[in-house]
């Protein structure tokens, strides 16, 4: 922590960014945040949706927590958070209900469920309640960005796999002759999630890009 | 420095009082409230827009010789031509994860035309099957009088691991198409 002060604000403001992406990665390194990791990462565009929204409850939370964190009391902070998440949470289902209805119905039950995800809350008590309000943005990009990555990481192999093409938007990138007609639609369903996820653990470790926090 | 001092002590004191928690998390609570009410104005007419597009679209897949329709009061008078084609209705299940809203669509003969599900929070995987054509698909052309699961002697075959969200789309198919036949030929 001392070596941090040394250097300057904007370095630190970097330090702290692409800190989440690689070294904290929520999901690979941190092992938080399954549950939406696990469920909406059956398409790239459900995983893309998820981590929008994610980057911008964290990032509105963050900054939020960070600009009250020297009135709040020590005694109701966790209660306060809850307060501030679901606040965000709320409207960002309510535009995305009026604007993207599509992308609504897809993420379901899991886009409420942000309230609960153990980043944003994590976050909140780790980092945004004790720094300045300039890092937590930081932080809450680099998080964020980590988690969408690793969403999309997951959805990619998923994708391909259990439906044998890639498809943005609606848009199809390429569909794999034989598989595409067989797919292995295993991959799409939950078990497929937990397959991807563990393997993909696994070979982060064993290629030693992650280490144990 | 006298001052500064005073004012220090005055916040500290507000800080350290046993009410502040309190009175903090209820303005906490009151400025998120306000703000998700006005987040919620905002949206509510663009949702209820969207709501209106899908049941159009719906409409349209239901009754492909739709030229015409027309709201009464509780339910759809679709016409193709001069000609009333048949009838639509939304109606709400109680599902195993929350309200499953529905639409239903019946010919001039009262029997089913098909259904669609307009929206669901079931268990993804397993009671979102009830959205399914291989689930949908079973109640065309049945009388008010087969809707509803096998086992309650109806013609709907359950979706395995499902039987909650499948029984709720059928039986309250079943209700509502009761209360909008009468309702139907009353107004004959």
């Amino acid at each position: 922590m001392s070596q941090l002060k040394e250097i300057s604000p904007g370095k630190k403001f970097w330090v702290e960014f692409v800190k989440g992406i690689v070294v904290t990665n929520p999901v690979f390194v941190l092992v938080l945040g399954l549950c939406p990791a696990l469920a909406v990462t059956s398409s790239i565009d459900n995983a893309l949706g998820m981590g929008a929204g994610v980057i911008f409850v964290l990032l509105c939370s963050n900054i939020i927590i960070s600009l009250i964190r020297k009135i709040t009391p020590d005694m109701v902070r966790i209660p306060v958070f809850i307060v501030v998440i679901a606040t965000f949470v709320t409207i960002l289902s309510l535009v995305f209900e009026a604007y993207i209805p599509p992308l609504y119905e897809s993420l379901g039950i899991y886009l409420a469920l942000i309230v609960v995800n153990c980043i944003i809350l994590g976050r909140a008590e780790a980092f945004a309640q004790k720094n300045p309000v300039l890092y937590s943005i930081a932080d809450a990009f680099g998080i964020g960005i980590g988690f969408t990555v690793s969403l999309l990481l997951v959805s990619l192999f998923r994708e391909i796999l259990g439906t044998g093409s890639l498809s943005i938007f609606g848009f199809t990138l390429f569909s794999i002759p034989v598989l595409s007609e067989t797919p292995m639609a295993f991959f799409i369903m939950p078990p497929g999630a937990f397959l991807v996820l563990g393997l993909l653990l696994a070979l982060f470790r064993w290629l030693g890009v992650l280490k144990n926090e | 420095m006298e001052n500064n001092k005073n004012s220090k002590s005055a916040g500290r004191k507000i800080l350290e009082s046993k009410i502040y928690p309190l009175v903090f998390l209820v303005i906490i609570v009151l400025i998120s409230v306000s703000l998700i009410m006005v987040i919620g104005n905002i949206t509510q007419a663009k949702i209820a827009q969207q709501r209106d597009a899908e049941i159009l679209k719906q409409l349209n897949i239901i009754f492909p010789e739709m030229t015409d329709f027309k709201y009464l009061d509780k339910y759809y008078e679709i016409y193709a031509g001069n000609d009333i084609a048949g009838f639509a209705f939304t109606l709400k299940g109680k599902g195993y994860g929350g309200d499953i809203n529905m639409l239903a669509g019946i010919d001039s003969n009262y029997n089913v035309k098909a259904i669609s599900i307009l929206s669901n929070t079931e268990t993804p995987g397993l009671g979102t099957k009830i959205a399914e054509s291989s689930f949908t698909d079973q109640f065309k052309g049945l009388g008010q009088q087969d809707v509803g699961l096998t086992i309650d002697g109806g013609k709907i075959d359950a979706i395995t691991g499902a039987t909650i969200s499948s029984k709720a789309v059928a039986d309250a198919l079943r209700g509502q198409m009761e209360e909008i036949i009468e309702l139907i030929k009353n107004s004959n």
